[in-house]
């Protein structure tokens, strides 16, 4: 049974396996190796050619320039794209060209140096960049990589060889890779580099003493053996189907906010950690709530949380002045399953004995949580704790109104402490009041300065006023010196104590400010309906928020497109983020899923950072946010877009699907009226058609008998049923020239009179002597129409008029023009509309029409409701009144300018 | 000498009902079932009038009417079968004299044959003058009466209308007048409708009952004979 639980769902591998194919990707292929000089190149070009044989096209992308004689041979034969020569301070330096690889888009390319950092100036900052780029255009890949440039491994092989790699990769890139270890032995390698085959002579010595000595080789061999064999452990588990049933890992990482020197050990170590265990991690800052960093320290730090994003943390900052508590809490609440800190050796704490160490704090506050220790540098970094805290108590500038408060206060705690000793209730209700002083200007005042310089006066002013004797500083009783000091040290303590309610107070709110501002954002964001208010929300949200521009796409960059750029203070941000080079990153976003522009590791020449809102692989949106250079994002602003996104995506999903479903109904109705109108059509069509087939059934076969006049009449009926039916014909091709998606027609301006005079003409030729009266305005009216249509209109009116209201008296056609519209008429003097027909009479094409039969009367069927849906697709109204003296007037009206509805 | 009528059409019910109809007209009457037939009997036999269908089966009627038009000023009446505009513009702008539009009657057909037969011959004989019911039109002294009286047009309105008189009985398409008035480069298309409305208030009695030139919407503008 319990075989039975753990057995993948074939359904669900295979569902797994279509995802994976329908995403269209292509494969990468690593051939990895612990040194240069391995023959990772070499291997490479032997697999190509391999599928070369089996019939791929195969390219050469870029391949790092070899003295190797049996490397050059292997590469004949291929295929090769020519680097891309960039201009770099006086260099010339040659380039894979990405943008050449991807318009040939062969099946496989070769990219040799995976961890290679471009040349400032190109699109991506690394060439694993631009690999992704290629694989995401379904390019196969195959490129190789040395050990040493694993992002998780850097500071191992720092260790190990003394030098510090600048070019890494991500390990989560290669993650998805097919890896292909190329190893020799370490001996073999010396003896090649010896013989000149990795480097040239000179440069090669220089190579065996400080890198390539043997036991650094041995050692790279093992690291990189052992990650390919993790790889392979880690290709074979099926990670999606058991991740449930597996036991949970998570991995907390404690920082200290001030060292980030250590920190970044303890991340690169958790990195692995998590990736053997394949768990989830966290690294957790704890931030004291009054810290001042400098700005180098900021960078410091920036720089470890991207690093720790990248090795795929998360990267959590809590603020609190006990990191135990806060980190105890977090632990508890995220049931964290191992915590890792770092510890320095030999400690130099001048509390040490007062205070205990963290690990074992967390020790004895998490029971269940295993706790990892990192040894770091012999030597603690000295940090500034004491500068910090004393640069804490000077204000960086004293406020006189805060001086004023303090000696106010001062004063009034003396005054006071006189009538309380006028009163004679003791020194130490005197010592209780300039405690209460201490406390109160603690409150009111900003900053640990005040309330420590009052903690120290009130001391003095004590001394001075009330203690024996009175205005001097000396002491005569013996216990006086002892209540002074403890005096000193209470006021100190209640006024930092006071400080640190008031910092806490302030904090919280400003967090809940922040929660609610969010708060606020997403309930408006839920409560709206439509794509352009929640453009239009996030935009001014935004630019509120970050005080900058920012333009919002909600589909890729195209010509024709209105921009939704909201700009901040600054009216010619629109013209720099208008731009056809920001659209072109915009674009970039939309189709490879990932931010570019400003700050970040593509198009970074780009004014703009833009970033995309993805919900379920899909890119809903891309926001762009113009971004100085002198003021780039702080962190706080990056974690706060994040959050917006997030919430951004969904109420964008949710959006999408409204509008799906919301599409699927507008599908469904139009088939219900589509069938509708196809069984009006048919049954319309059913009457002329048995009418023509019957008379010409009698003439063939009964001709000899038939008289002269019957066969005449037959005749006739005949052309009448067909004349008809073209009629009909004609009203229905009319409705395909709508479209069928906006029900909107193609307008172009027409002089109303020509269109009159055309249906008018036409009436005249099929209606030979009936009068028919025209009246037009005077000046010639364009109106933006669709001209054939509103004829067809016309004709159908005037030709109701004429047959259904059996109009004697001249039929009149009218137009007459308002400020916005036209209104055109055609009024007969008939037997009128019967009042049970009006609501019915300009029903909608295929609207159920159960209570009147469809050829209840001939051709006022499906001619009337084809004119509603003409006019109302030219945004105009249609209606048909009976007039008191008899007869029905049938009035419509069309907008004059474009674009207006009635 | 009896007239010659070649019809290119594939339908064979259209062209039995045409063909009688054309024969007790007294036409004589010429049949290509395909585009390359057609093409081909209309330079052996030389036909005084061509009837082209725009829907063949084996080519673009479109196509048939550039080729013959390359080498031939016969007169082409076009028959669609859409009552698609651009594509009559289109037959129009490739050289068609006419265009008819299925389903038509007898008399209509009749009637265009007539327009196209004179058309050519008015363009054989010399200009002058030419008077079409109330209306006439003096294309040496350049100006236009209405009833003996004279009509004060200005020279754009004059072009205009010397065009349409010119071409009586065929369809001229908006860019066509545009291009020849203003010339070749212009989309004096709003400029055209303007001028028409001051013509027709000129010549006409009720512009919105033109008598003389009449409107063919999305498609052009056409003198009548009266």
């Amino acid at each position: 049974m319990g075989e039975e639980l753990n057995r993948p769902d074939p359904d669900q591998l295979l569902l797994q396996v279509e995802q994976m194919e329908e995403t269209g990707a292509g494969k990468l292929k690593v051939f990895f190796g612990y040194a240069a000089g391995v023959g990772k190149t070499y291997g490479m070009l032997k697999a190509a050619k391999k599928q070369v044989a089996l019939g791929k096209q195969v390219i050469l992308g870029y391949i790092e320039p070899h003295v190797r004689p049996d490397t050059l041979a292997l590469m004949e034969g291929f295929e090769r794209i020519p680097t891309k020569k960039l201009h770099y301070k006086n260099m010339q330096l040659e380039e894979f060209d990405l943008d050449a690889a991807l318009a040939l888009a062969p099946d496989l390319i070769l990219v040799d140096e995976l961890a290679h950092t471009n040349v400032i100036g190109s699109r991506n900052k690394k060439r694993y960049q631009d690999i992704e780029e290629l694989l995401r255009a379904g390019i196969d890949v195959y490129t190789t990589v040395n050990v040493q440039h694993l992002e998780s491994l850097n500071d191992i092989i720092e260790e190990i060889s003394q030098i510090r790699v600048q070019e890494t990769v991500p390990d989560s890139f290669l993650s998805h890779a097919e890896m292909k270890l190329i190893d020799i032995e370490p001996e073999e390698l010396l003896s090649r580099l010896k013989e000149g085959k990795i480097y040239r002579p000179e440069r090669a010595r220089k190579a065996m003493n400080h890198f390539f000595t043997k036991e650094n080789l041995k050692l790279l061999r093992e690291i990189a053996i052992r990650k390919a064999a993790d790889h392979i452990s880690m290709d074979n588990r099926i990670e999606d189907v058991y991740k449930e049933k597996r036991v949970h890992v998570r991995l907390l990482t404690c920082i200290h906010h001030l060292d980030q020197q250590g920190a970044e050990k303890c991340i690169r170590w958790t990195a692995r950690l998590a990736n053997a265990f394949h768990g989830e991690w966290v690294v957790l800052i704890v931030e004291k709530s009054d810290e001042e960093t400098s700005e180098e320290e900021q960078q410091k730090r920036k720089a470890n949380q991207v690093l720790a994003e990248r090795l795929g943390a998360e990267v959590v900052t809590l603020i609190g002045d006990q990191p135990v508590e806060v980190i105890t809490q977090y632990a508890k609440l995220t049931s964290v399953t191992d915590i890792i800190v770092g510890k320095y050796r030999h400690r130099f704490g001048h509390f040490k004995w007062l205070k205990q160490d963290i690990e074992d704090e967390l020790m004895k506050r998490l029971n269940h949580v295993e706790l990892h220790i990192i040894p770091l540098a012999e030597q603690e970094p000295r940090l500034k704790k004491e500068k910090a805290s004393f640069k804490q108590l000077i204000p960086k500038k004293i406020l006189l109104v805060d001086l004023f408060k303090t000696v106010g206060l001062l004063i009034a705690a003396t005054l006071l402490s006189e009538v309380v000793t006028y009163l004679g209730i003791g020194d130490q209700n005197v010592i209780i009041v300039y405690l209460l002083f201490v406390v109160m200007i603690s409150r009111v005042t900003t900053g640990y300065f005040y309330g420590v310089l009052a903690s120290g006066i009130s001391v003095i002013l004590f001394n001075w006023f009330f203690v024996e004797p009175l205005n001097s500083l000396t002491v005569y009783k013996p216990g006086y010196p002892i209540t002074l000091l403890i005096m000193l040290i209470g006021a100190l303590f209640t006024s930092n104590i006071m400080i640190r309610l008031k910092n806490q107070a302030r904090d919280s709110i400003e967090k809940e400010h922040q929660m609610s501002v969010l708060y606020d954002l997403n309930k408006s964001l839920l409560s709206t309906r439509n794509l352009t208010k929640i453009v239009q929300l996030t935009n001014e949200y935004l630019v509120q928020a970050i005080e900058r521009s920012v333009i919002f796409y909600t589909e890729k960059p195209h010509a024709q497109q209105q921009l939704n750029i909201l700009t901040y203070q600054n009216k010619q941000d629109y013209q720099a983020l208008a731009s056809g080079d920001e659209q072109g990153v915009a674009n970039w976003v939309f189709n490879n899923h990932k931010i570019a522009g400003f700050g970040t590791d593509t198009l970074m020449g780009a004014k703009g950072h833009y970033f995309p809102v993805i919900s379920q692989g899909k890119v809903l949106a891309v926001i762009g946010i113009l971004i100085d250079k002198k003021q780039p994002l702080t962190y706080e602003q990056q974690n706060f877009l994040k959050m917006l996104t997030s919430q951004l995506s969904l109420a964008l999903e949710r959006q999408r699907l409204a509008a799906e479903q919301q599409q699927i109904m507008v599908e469904n109705e139009k088939e219900k009226m589509r069938g509708n109108l196809l069984r009006a059509i048919s049954h319309d069509l059913r009457t002329p058609l048995t009418g023509i087939l019957g008379a010409s059934s009698v003439l063939l076969e009964e001709e000899q008998q038939l008289p002269a006049e019957l066969k005449k009449s037959l005749l006739t009926d005949m052309k009448e049923d067909a004349e008809w039916l073209i009629r009909m014909v004609e009203n229905l091709l009319s409705v395909t020239r709508i479209d069928e998606g906006t029900m909107k027609v193609k307008k172009t301006p027409e002089a109303v009179e020509e269109v009159v005079g055309a249906a008018v003409g036409k009436i005249r030729k099929r209606f030979k002597g009936q009068s028919l009266t025209v009246k037009v305005p005077e000046e010639l009216l364009m109106i933006p129409m669709d001209g054939t249509l509103i004829e067809q209109v016309l004709i159908n009116l005037i030709e109701n008029a004429i047959k259904h209201a059996r109009s004697k008296e001249p039929v009149m056609i009218t137009v007459k023009k308002k400020p916005d519209f036209a209104i055109f008429e055609v009024s007969d003097d008939g037997i009128g509309i019967a009042k049970e027909r009006v609501p019915v009479l300009f029903q909608q094409l295929g609207e159920a029409r159960e209570d009147i039969p469809v050829d209840s009367s001939r051709g006022m069927g499906i001619g009337l409701s084809i004119c509603k849906t003409i006019v109302t697709a030219h945004g105009g109204t249609i209606e048909a009144v009976n007039k008191a003296q008899g007869g029905a007037v049938f009035r419509f009206s069309l907008p004059i300018k474009e674009g207006a509805t009635s | 000498m009896t007239t010659t009528v070649l019809m290119i059409e594939d339908d064979l019910a259209i062209v039995n009902f045409m063909t009688a109809i054309l024969q007790g007209n007294a036409y004589k009457v010429l049949h290509a079932a395909k585009g390359t037939e057609g093409v081909s009997m209309c330079a052996l036999w030389s036909p005084d009038v061509v009837i082209l269908d725009l829907g063949l089966p084996d080519q673009d009627g479109i196509d048939v009417l550039k080729n013959i038009r390359s080498w031939s000023e016969v007169p082409i009446i076009v028959v669609s079968a859409r009552s698609d505009e651009s594509e009559k513009v289109l037959a129009l702008d490739e050289g068609a004299d006419d265009y008819i539009t299925k389903p038509f009657g007898t008399s209509e057909l009749l009637a265009r044959i007539r327009t196209a037969l004179r058309h050519v011959k008015k363009k054989e004989g010399s200009a002058g003058k030419l008077s079409n019911g109330a209306f006439e039109i003096d294309f040496d002294k350049r100006f236009v009466q209405i009833e003996g009286k004279q009509v004060h047009l200005t020279p754009t309105e004059y072009k205009i209308i010397q065009l349409l008189a010119l071409n009586i009985g065929k369809v001229l398409t908006h860019d066509y007048i545009a291009k020849e008035v203003w010339g070749p480069y212009s989309l004096e298309n709003q400029s055209l409708r303007v001028n028409m409305s001051n013509i027709r208030r000129k010549i006409e009695v009720n512009p919105a009952e033109p008598v003389y030139i009449l409107t063919e919407i999305g498609v052009g503008y056409r003198m009548v004979e009266c």
